[in-house]
């Protein structure tokens, strides 16, 4: 048989869910049904008519907002829930990983949980046993590997689950945002292994939020919206096709609308500006200028602690490249008298150190104990070529994602 | 190079035996973590396992030998009632431990592939240990009252297998249904309560033979264990073999395994969204 080189071959693949039936039923709804008309159901469908081919070696990220059907994908392809309509053809040996420690039991040690897991995801007993003293290794929790993992850290929990499923050796490797949990060092750590792993020729499907994670592991990518498959190609392409789609209307920057938004609404932004330090409304930013910017909120609940703002910038890529909020101002956070409709809080930020672009501002405010409200991609900042070092120059964006003045002497001897 | 081919159109695949077979290291793995757990923390550790028989049988054997007094016949009644104990406490094990298996692995289910059936299969492997306990205990009652089984004792493995079979079945069915009715986790306790008594555990099954007009009796051996508690005493003690009726029990068996592990199969796919 000759070797195929595709890995994975999707055609019309399509997931169907009937809302209201999701859960397990009773026997009296059963009963019911069989004595009254089938009551019409409301149907959604988490994916639909997907038809693509990944390569094998090729390492795809798989990019969409939440709902956009990427957990769906996975599921159908690692065969955990059927398709309603078309088919996959696997070549290879499939792992997947959507969930670090799948089956853990609190109650049994370190080391029996690494066969648990093990087991769990696919390895056999003489395979774990082999790559055993590796597992612990990479763990790093080799001293409580006899005690039960109920009196783990968290961090200890993960690393040790991770450790598992970093040796599994499948041809394919399906993975779902499961770096989300653990510390940065840890998952650049991960994110290493997986590197290899991928070197060596492995197939890998990949869902995550951190752009930058995709970026920086995948070769390819799929990108899917309400369950349709709208871009496949190169993994650069996909990612700025994504934030592109994730922004509001660049001029919009009224937020009362918004309905992807966090939080229990005791606070809300209402709108923001833009202006130059006198307070003139501006269109953009611009390297190396002042710039100020005008949150407005309503008060819909008052609160009795002090209140914390923050604005994230975020970059085409989903860096977060600034973080701008009262913890870190030497005021701190505000007091807000209890008679307070709305508001608003203006942020000024000196000398702007970004390079010519188009950022998204990400919102929050909270009591610094509940989040009251928070608004990703609140609109479009958009900053413009500027002066910034004074002199007319400026760094080739490969250099540096913001700007920094220094002053240099020249000592010789 | 394995090929894995994913149809929506396909909806029985098959008993998927190999695949089964291709798990057994992970079906191995559940049965020792439920037997690890099962005695975790406590001070006399498995020794359990041998206290909660001897209770039962204690209670048992002073209730319905002493006060109650029931017949059989000239067999000492701790022998007797031992022969039906048994496997009616695999049965009943099993039953109530793979009923809610799959709702029990849950989180398992809806992140992993593995062939399900791995979950009610691996709490019948954990029923095997409480049962040999209860054999060894019955061949040590033996032992004492000098009874040498019969020479048809040769036939005891196949009541064993059957006694496995049924109660992996009936396991197997309700490990599917629990799943979509919930109602289930509450109607098998009871079910399993009551099957003690329409059960020739503690009487003999000739009592009901002979008691009973002959619709009922059809009715009674539609109970699989009815006919395997036959074949176990006539087995050990010596006592008459299993009757016509028995056989009711020995197709129950095999319709219900065919059917169950048919249905089991049937619900697989859907399994992770319904849970």
């Amino acid at each position: 048989m000759p070797m195929s080189d595709v890995a994975i071959k999707v055609e019309n693949l399509s997931k169907k869910y009937e809302l209201g039936t999701l859960g397990a039923g009773s026997l009296r709804e059963l009963f019911a049904g069989i004595f009254s008309s089938k009551k019409a159901r409301e149907e959604f469908w988490a994916l639909r008519d997907l038809t693509f081919e990944i390569k094998q070696g090729d390492i795809v990220g798989v990019v969409g907002k939440n709902g956009a059907g990427k957990s769906t994908l996975l599921k159908v392809l690692s065969r955990i829930t059927q398709p309603t309509t078309g088919r996959a053809e696997i070549n290879g040996r499939v792992s997947s990983l959507l969930e670090v420690g799948t089956g853990f039991n609190p109650e049994l040690t370190g080391k029996e949980n690494i066969f648990l897991n093990g087991t769990i995801l696919g390895m056999t007993r003489s395979e774990i046993a082999r790559k055993y003293d590796e597992i612990v290794e990479f763990s790093g929790v080799a001293r409580f590997l006899d005690t039960p993992v109920k009196h783990y850290s968290s961090g200890m929990y993960v690393r040790l689950a991770f450790a598992v499923a970093a040796h599994l050796e499948p041809e394919i490797l399906i993975i779902d945002e499961v770096l989300a949990v653990g510390d940065s060092e840890f998952q650049q750590k991960c994110l290493g292994k997986m590197g290899e792993v991928s070197k060596s020729g492995r197939t890998i499907l990949f869902v995550s939020h951190n752009m930058s994670a995709v970026m920086s592991l995948c070769n390819k990518g799929i990108l899917l919206r309400q369950g349709q498959l709208i871009e496949q190609g190169p993994i650069g392409n996909i990612v700025t096709h994504y934030m592109h789609a994730n922004r509001n209307d660049t001029h919009d920057k009224n937020l009362v609308n918004v309905s992807n938004r966090n939080g229990n609404g005791n606070f809300r932004f209402t709108k923001w500006e833009l202006t130059d330090t006198e307070g003139m409304p501006v269109e953009n930013g611009m390297s190396g200028r002042d710039v100020q910017f005008h949150l407005y909120f309503e008060i819909n609940e008052p609160s009795v602690r002090p209140v914390h703002f923050s604005l994230r910038i975020v970059d085409d890529f989903d860096r977060s490249i600034l973080h701008m909020s009262t913890t870190h101002t030497p005021t701190g956070e505000f007091k807000i008298p209890a008679a307070a409709k709305s508001g608003k809080v203006v942020i000024t930020v000196p000398r702007v150190p970004l390079p010519a672009g188009i950022y998204s501002i990400h919102l929050f405010v909270s009591d610094l104990n509940v989040v009251f409200d928070e608004i990703n991609f609140a609109g479009d900042f958009k900053v413009e070529e500027g002066d910034y070092f004074g002199n007319g120059k400026t760094i080739d964006p490969k250099l540096a994602v913001v700007y920094q003045s220094s002053s240099w002497q020249l000592v010789t001897q | 190079m394995a090929k894995i081919i994913i149809d929506s159109g396909k909806k029985f695949r098959g008993l998927g035996l190999r695949e089964l077979i291709a798990s057994r290291d992970l079906f191995y793995t559940l049965a020792w973590r439920d037997f690890k757990i099962r005695y975790s923390q406590t001070f006399i550790g498995v020794l359990w396992g041998v206290l909660q028989p001897a209770v039962q049988i204690t209670v048992l054997w002073l209730v319905f030998s002493h006060f109650i007094g029931v017949q059989t016949g000239g067999t000492p009644y701790l022998a007797f009632l031992l022969c039906g104990l048994s496997p009616w406490a695999f049965f009943s094990f099993v039953v109530n431990n793979s009923g809610n298996s799959i709702i029990g692995a849950q989180d398992m289910v809806k992140k992993v592939y593995f062939p399900r059936l791995v979950i009610p299969i691996s709490k019948a492997a954990l029923g095997l240990i409480d049962f040999t306990i209860y054999l060894c205990i019955l061949f040590v009652i033996l032992a004492v009252y000098h009874i040498v089984p019969p020479g048809q004792v040769i036939f005891l493995p196949l009541f064993i297998l059957m006694n496995v079979i049924a109660a992996l079945s009936v396991g197997i069915w309700l490990s599917a249904l629990s799943i979509r009715y919930r109602d289930f986790q509450f109607i098998i306790p009871i079910v399993v309560q009551l099957g003690f008594y329409v059960t020739p555990v503690i009487y003999p099954a000739e009592r009901v033979i002979n008691g009973l007009p002959k619709w009922a009796t059809y009715i009674y051996f539609l109970n699989p264990m009815a006919g395997i508690i036959q074949g176990f005493r006539w087995c050990l003690l010596d006592a008459p073999p299993p009757s016509e009726y028995a056989y009711i029990s020995f197709g129950i068996i095999a319709l219900i395994f065919a059917s169950g592990v048919y249905f089991f199969r049937r619900v697989e796919y859907v399994m992770s969204d319904i849970i």
